[in-house]
Protein backbone atom coordinates (compact mmCIF):
# COMPACT_ATOMS: atom_id res chain seq x y z
CA UNK A 1 0.00 0.00 0.00
CA UNK A 2 2.66 2.26 0.25
CA UNK A 3 3.60 2.22 -3.36
CA UNK A 4 3.17 5.52 -4.10
CA UNK A 5 5.60 6.65 -1.29
CA UNK A 6 7.94 4.44 -2.97
CA UNK A 7 7.34 5.78 -6.63
CA UNK A 8 7.63 9.81 -5.24
CA UNK A 9 10.94 8.67 -4.08
CA UNK A 10 11.70 6.93 -7.08
CA UNK A 11 11.02 10.27 -9.04
CA UNK A 12 12.73 12.47 -6.71
CA UNK A 13 16.07 10.05 -7.33
CA UNK A 14 15.77 10.33 -11.17
CA UNK A 15 15.40 13.93 -11.41
CA UNK A 16 18.23 14.33 -8.93
CA UNK A 17 20.27 12.14 -11.93
CA UNK A 18 18.27 14.64 -14.81
CA UNK A 19 19.66 17.42 -13.28
CA UNK A 20 23.08 16.45 -14.13
CA UNK A 21 22.88 14.86 -17.31
CA UNK A 22 22.09 16.66 -20.75
CA UNK A 23 18.46 14.00 -21.04
CA UNK A 24 16.17 14.25 -23.94
CA UNK A 25 13.91 11.40 -22.97
CA UNK A 26 13.88 8.50 -20.09
CA UNK A 27 12.92 5.47 -22.01
CA UNK A 28 13.13 2.79 -19.50
CA UNK A 29 13.43 2.38 -15.34
CA UNK A 30 14.87 -0.76 -13.70
CA UNK A 31 14.08 -1.39 -10.61
CA UNK A 32 14.71 -3.90 -8.06
CA UNK A 33 12.30 -5.22 -5.74
CA UNK A 34 12.99 -7.47 -2.83
CA UNK A 35 10.40 -10.46 -1.97
CA UNK A 36 9.86 -9.31 1.54
CA UNK A 37 9.86 -5.22 0.75
CA UNK A 38 6.12 -5.55 0.95
CA UNK A 39 5.57 -3.40 -2.39
CA UNK A 40 3.58 -5.35 -4.95
CA UNK A 41 5.38 -5.20 -8.33
CA UNK A 42 1.59 -4.55 -10.12
CA UNK A 43 0.65 -1.66 -7.68
CA UNK A 44 4.23 -0.02 -8.03
CA UNK A 45 3.91 -0.56 -11.79
CA UNK A 46 0.16 1.48 -11.97
CA UNK A 47 1.55 4.11 -9.34
CA UNK A 48 4.62 4.99 -11.67
CA UNK A 49 2.04 4.79 -15.06
CA UNK A 50 -0.22 7.80 -13.33
CA UNK A 51 2.47 9.56 -12.12
CA UNK A 52 4.39 9.89 -15.29
CA UNK A 53 2.11 11.15 -17.33
CA UNK A 54 3.77 14.46 -17.22
CA UNK A 55 7.08 15.95 -16.76
CA UNK A 56 10.30 14.41 -17.68
CA UNK A 57 9.63 10.58 -17.20
CA UNK A 58 6.70 10.75 -19.30
CA UNK A 59 6.27 8.00 -21.86
CA UNK A 60 9.12 6.14 -19.57
CA UNK A 61 8.71 2.25 -19.12
CA UNK A 62 8.97 0.83 -15.70
CA UNK A 63 10.87 -2.67 -15.21
CA UNK A 64 10.73 -4.77 -12.30
CA UNK A 65 13.20 -7.13 -11.22
CA UNK A 66 11.73 -9.28 -8.61
CA UNK A 67 14.33 -10.10 -5.76
CA UNK A 68 15.07 -13.03 -3.78
CA UNK A 69 15.49 -13.04 0.23
CA UNK A 70 18.25 -14.58 1.23
CA UNK A 71 18.81 -15.32 5.07
CA UNK A 72 22.35 -16.40 6.91
CA UNK A 73 22.47 -19.20 9.25
CA UNK A 74 23.88 -17.47 12.79
CA UNK A 75 25.11 -20.93 13.48
CA UNK A 76 27.20 -21.89 10.54
CA UNK A 77 27.19 -18.98 8.65
CA UNK A 78 25.49 -20.69 5.32
CA UNK A 79 23.36 -17.84 3.27
CA UNK A 80 20.09 -19.39 1.77
CA UNK A 81 17.26 -18.15 -0.21
CA UNK A 82 14.19 -17.17 1.59
CA UNK A 83 11.30 -19.49 0.66
CA UNK A 84 8.55 -20.48 3.50
CA UNK A 85 8.58 -20.16 6.97
CA UNK A 86 9.94 -21.72 9.42
CA UNK A 87 13.61 -21.32 8.00
CA UNK A 88 15.97 -23.83 8.55
CA UNK A 89 19.12 -23.42 7.71
CA UNK A 90 19.86 -26.46 4.84
CA UNK A 91 23.17 -27.06 6.06
CA UNK A 92 22.86 -27.51 10.10
CA UNK A 93 19.38 -27.23 10.42
CA UNK A 94 19.63 -24.35 12.73
CA UNK A 95 16.47 -22.10 13.16
CA UNK A 96 18.52 -19.18 14.14
CA UNK A 97 19.15 -16.83 11.56
CA UNK A 98 18.99 -13.10 10.71
CA UNK A 99 17.93 -11.82 6.41
CA UNK A 100 20.46 -9.88 4.71
CA UNK A 101 19.06 -9.47 1.69
CA UNK A 102 15.17 -8.83 0.26
CA UNK A 103 13.62 -5.95 1.99
CA UNK A 104 15.12 -3.58 -0.89
CA UNK A 105 13.48 -1.43 -3.22
CA UNK A 106 16.15 0.30 -5.42
CA UNK A 107 16.45 1.54 -8.63
CA UNK A 108 19.40 0.27 -10.84
CA UNK A 109 19.78 2.30 -13.84
CA UNK A 110 17.68 4.40 -16.32
CA UNK A 111 17.90 4.08 -20.19
CA UNK A 112 17.44 7.47 -21.64
CA UNK A 113 18.10 9.71 -24.60
CA UNK A 114 20.96 12.03 -24.52
CA UNK A 115 20.55 15.75 -25.79
CA UNK A 116 23.87 17.16 -27.75
CA UNK A 117 25.06 19.97 -26.39
CA UNK A 118 23.92 22.68 -28.46
CA UNK A 119 20.37 21.42 -28.64
CA UNK B 1 20.16 5.16 -26.11
CA UNK B 2 22.47 5.82 -22.74
CA UNK B 3 22.19 3.95 -19.67
CA UNK B 4 22.65 5.66 -16.69
CA UNK B 5 23.64 3.20 -13.82
CA UNK B 6 21.72 4.99 -10.13
CA UNK B 7 22.09 2.19 -7.95
CA UNK B 8 19.72 3.72 -5.04
CA UNK B 9 17.48 2.26 -2.50
CA UNK B 10 14.12 3.81 -2.41
CA UNK B 11 14.47 3.92 1.09
CA UNK B 12 17.67 5.41 1.29
CA UNK B 13 16.47 8.88 2.46
CA UNK B 14 13.98 7.36 5.06
CA UNK B 15 16.52 5.10 6.14
CA UNK B 16 19.16 7.90 6.77
CA UNK B 17 16.74 9.96 9.06
CA UNK B 18 16.01 7.21 10.91
CA UNK B 19 19.69 6.69 11.58
CA UNK B 20 19.75 10.18 12.62
CA UNK B 21 16.67 9.89 14.95
CA UNK B 22 18.19 6.59 16.84
CA UNK B 23 21.53 9.01 17.21
CA UNK B 24 19.74 11.67 18.93
CA UNK B 25 17.75 9.08 21.25
CA UNK B 26 20.56 7.57 22.12
CA UNK B 27 22.57 11.01 23.06
CA UNK B 28 19.46 11.60 25.24
CA UNK B 29 19.05 8.21 26.36
CA UNK B 30 15.57 7.38 25.22
CA UNK B 31 14.52 4.06 24.64
CA UNK B 32 11.76 4.41 21.49
CA UNK B 33 9.11 1.28 20.63
CA UNK B 34 7.79 1.51 17.51
CA UNK B 35 4.25 -0.47 17.66
CA UNK B 36 2.52 -2.19 15.27
CA UNK B 37 -1.04 -3.67 14.60
CA UNK B 38 -4.23 -4.18 12.17
CA UNK B 39 -6.83 -1.81 13.07
CA UNK B 40 -8.90 -2.72 16.11
CA UNK B 41 -5.94 -4.98 17.93
CA UNK B 42 -5.91 -3.02 20.95
CA UNK B 43 -2.75 -0.84 20.14
CA UNK B 44 -4.19 1.94 22.07
CA UNK B 45 -6.26 0.13 24.78
CA UNK B 46 -3.00 -1.48 25.28
CA UNK B 47 -1.19 1.87 25.85
CA UNK B 48 -4.27 3.19 28.59
CA UNK B 49 -4.14 0.32 30.29
CA UNK B 50 0.46 0.38 30.99
CA UNK B 51 0.78 3.62 30.50
CA UNK B 52 -0.24 4.44 34.27
CA UNK B 53 2.19 1.60 34.95
CA UNK B 54 4.70 3.04 33.25
CA UNK B 55 4.79 5.92 34.59
CA UNK B 56 4.99 5.47 38.00
CA UNK B 57 9.20 4.42 37.30
CA UNK B 58 9.75 5.76 33.84
CA UNK B 59 9.01 9.53 32.15
CA UNK B 60 7.03 8.38 28.63
CA UNK B 61 5.70 10.51 26.18
CA UNK B 62 3.60 9.20 23.03
CA UNK B 63 3.23 9.81 19.46
CA UNK B 64 0.16 8.70 17.54
CA UNK B 65 -0.21 8.30 13.91
CA UNK B 66 -3.50 8.11 12.39
CA UNK B 67 -4.83 8.71 8.81
CA UNK B 68 -7.29 11.36 10.38
CA UNK B 69 -8.20 12.31 13.45
CA UNK B 70 -6.96 13.00 17.04
CA UNK B 71 -9.02 10.71 18.91
CA UNK B 72 -5.71 8.44 20.35
CA UNK B 73 -3.83 11.35 21.61
CA UNK B 74 -7.14 12.59 23.58
CA UNK B 75 -7.44 8.89 24.92
CA UNK B 76 -3.71 8.83 25.91
CA UNK B 77 -3.88 12.19 27.41
CA UNK B 78 -6.22 11.44 29.96
CA UNK B 79 -3.90 9.05 31.39
CA UNK B 80 -1.51 11.89 32.06
CA UNK B 81 1.57 11.33 29.57
CA UNK B 82 2.40 13.50 26.88
CA UNK B 83 0.68 12.60 23.48
CA UNK B 84 1.67 14.08 20.13
CA UNK B 85 -0.76 13.64 16.89
CA UNK B 86 0.43 13.04 13.66
CA UNK B 87 -2.10 12.63 10.61
CA UNK B 88 -0.87 10.75 7.86
CA UNK B 89 -4.33 11.91 5.39
CA UNK B 90 -4.41 8.92 4.04
CA UNK B 91 -0.86 7.35 4.29
CA UNK B 92 -0.75 4.12 5.32
CA UNK B 93 2.57 4.44 7.23
CA UNK B 94 4.67 6.59 9.55
CA UNK B 95 7.97 7.12 8.04
CA UNK B 96 11.64 8.47 10.14
CA UNK B 97 11.01 12.00 8.67
CA UNK B 98 7.65 12.42 10.26
CA UNK B 99 8.81 11.25 13.77
CA UNK B 100 11.72 13.56 12.95
CA UNK B 101 9.20 16.46 12.75
CA UNK B 102 7.92 15.66 16.00
CA UNK B 103 11.11 15.37 18.55
CA UNK B 104 11.25 19.12 18.24
CA UNK B 105 8.11 19.32 20.59
CA UNK B 106 9.76 16.72 22.88
CA UNK B 107 12.06 17.93 25.50
CA UNK B 108 13.76 14.50 25.42
CA UNK B 109 16.09 15.44 28.15
CA UNK B 110 13.33 14.52 30.68
CA UNK B 111 12.31 11.43 28.54
CA UNK B 112 13.59 7.78 29.29
CA UNK B 113 10.73 5.73 26.97
CA UNK B 114 8.86 7.25 23.63
CA UNK B 115 6.57 4.82 22.50
CA UNK B 116 5.39 5.66 18.66
CA UNK B 117 1.71 4.05 18.19
CA UNK B 118 1.92 3.13 14.20
CA UNK B 119 -1.13 3.61 11.98
CA UNK B 120 -3.03 0.90 12.37
CA UNK B 121 -1.78 -1.56 9.43
CA UNK B 122 0.07 -4.63 9.41
CA UNK B 123 1.68 -4.47 6.01
CA UNK B 124 3.07 -1.14 5.67
CA UNK B 125 5.07 0.09 8.84
CA UNK B 126 6.94 -2.77 8.84
CA UNK B 127 8.92 -1.71 5.91
CA UNK B 128 9.48 1.82 7.48
CA UNK B 129 12.48 2.40 10.23
CA UNK B 130 11.65 5.09 12.36
CA UNK B 131 15.13 5.05 14.17
CA UNK B 132 13.37 3.31 17.17
CA UNK B 133 15.14 0.22 19.69
CA UNK B 134 11.97 -2.23 19.42
CA UNK B 135 9.41 -3.03 16.97
CA UNK B 136 6.24 -4.36 18.65
CA UNK B 137 3.57 -6.01 16.98
CA UNK B 138 -0.10 -6.12 18.87
CA UNK B 139 -2.71 -8.63 17.50
CA UNK B 140 -5.74 -9.92 18.97
CA UNK B 141 -7.03 -13.34 19.21
CA UNK B 142 -10.15 -12.24 17.56
CA UNK B 143 -8.00 -11.77 14.63
CA UNK B 144 -7.65 -15.36 13.83
CA UNK B 145 -4.60 -17.58 14.74
CA UNK B 146 -3.13 -17.44 11.15
CA UNK B 147 -2.61 -14.02 11.51
CA UNK B 148 1.48 -14.13 11.61
CA UNK B 149 1.34 -16.65 8.48
CA UNK B 150 -0.58 -14.39 6.58
CA UNK B 151 1.82 -11.13 7.61
CA UNK B 152 4.76 -12.84 7.80
CA UNK B 153 7.39 -9.77 6.85
CA UNK B 154 5.40 -7.62 10.47
CA UNK B 155 6.36 -10.84 12.46
CA UNK B 156 10.40 -11.20 10.95
CA UNK B 157 11.07 -7.64 11.57
CA UNK B 158 9.39 -7.76 15.14
CA UNK B 159 11.59 -7.80 18.35
CA UNK B 160 8.34 -8.48 20.64
CA UNK B 161 4.75 -9.37 19.82
CA UNK B 162 1.69 -8.69 22.28
CA UNK B 163 -1.66 -11.08 21.75
CA UNK B 164 -4.26 -9.14 23.14
CA UNK B 165 -7.81 -9.72 24.31
CA UNK B 166 -7.19 -13.41 25.19
CA UNK B 167 -10.11 -13.40 27.51
CA UNK B 168 -11.96 -13.80 24.72
CA UNK B 169 -10.96 -17.08 24.13
CA UNK B 170 -13.66 -19.50 25.73
CA UNK B 171 -15.78 -17.94 22.80
CA UNK B 172 -13.84 -17.90 19.34
CA UNK B 173 -12.43 -20.47 17.87
CA UNK B 174 -8.94 -19.03 18.16
CA UNK B 175 -6.10 -21.40 19.69
CA UNK B 176 -3.57 -19.31 21.00
CA UNK B 177 -0.73 -22.17 21.32
CA UNK B 178 -1.18 -22.04 17.63
CA UNK B 179 -0.80 -18.27 17.32
CA UNK B 180 2.20 -18.58 18.95
CA UNK B 181 3.15 -21.33 17.04
CA UNK B 182 3.00 -19.36 13.74
CA UNK B 183 4.78 -16.47 15.23
CA UNK B 184 8.01 -18.53 16.57
CA UNK B 185 8.19 -20.78 12.73
CA UNK B 186 8.50 -16.96 11.21
CA UNK B 187 10.79 -15.99 13.92
CA UNK B 188 11.88 -17.64 16.68
CA UNK B 189 13.64 -14.54 18.38
CA UNK B 190 10.10 -12.94 18.93
CA UNK B 191 9.13 -12.48 22.52
CA UNK B 192 5.20 -12.99 23.07
CA UNK B 193 3.15 -11.36 25.88
CA UNK B 194 -0.71 -11.82 26.66
CA UNK B 195 -3.22 -9.40 27.61
CA UNK B 196 -6.11 -9.95 29.61
CA UNK B 197 -9.42 -8.07 30.79
CA UNK B 198 -10.26 -9.98 33.90
CA UNK B 199 -12.99 -8.67 36.22
CA UNK B 200 -12.70 -5.30 35.20
CA UNK B 201 -8.81 -5.60 35.25
CA UNK B 202 -6.94 -5.14 32.63
CA UNK B 203 -3.29 -7.82 32.82
CA UNK B 204 -0.21 -6.83 31.30
CA UNK B 205 2.46 -6.70 34.04
CA UNK B 206 4.84 -9.00 32.05
CA UNK B 207 5.18 -7.31 29.07
CA UNK B 208 5.11 -3.56 31.37
CA UNK B 209 7.91 -5.10 33.02
CA UNK B 210 9.73 -6.31 30.18
CA UNK B 211 9.50 -3.01 29.05
CA UNK B 212 11.22 -1.25 32.35
CA UNK B 213 13.75 -3.57 32.20
CA UNK B 214 14.48 -2.70 28.43
CA UNK B 215 14.06 0.88 28.84
CA UNK B 216 16.62 0.60 32.00
CA UNK B 217 19.38 -1.75 29.93
CA UNK B 218 19.73 0.99 27.22
CA UNK B 219 20.17 3.36 30.15
CA UNK B 220 22.86 1.66 31.88
CA UNK B 221 24.72 0.45 28.43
Amino acid sequence: MHETALMKNLLTTIEQVLDSHHVSRVNRVYLSVGQLSNALPEALSFAFEAMTREGRLQGAELIIENRPAVARCESCGEEYRVEKFPLVCPTCRSTSFIIISGEEVYVQSIDCEEKCPDD
Amino acid sequence: MTRLQINQDLKALNNQIAVENREKFAAHNVYVINIMGSPGAGKTTFLENILPKLSLELRVAVIEGDLATQNDALRIEKTGVQALQINTAGGCHLDAKMIKNQLSKLDLDVLDLLIIENVGNLVCPAAWDLGEDQRMVILSVAEGEDKPAKYPIAFLKADTAVITKTDLLPFIDTDVNVMKKYIAEINPKVQVFTTALKDGEYEADQVVQYIREAVRRKQCR
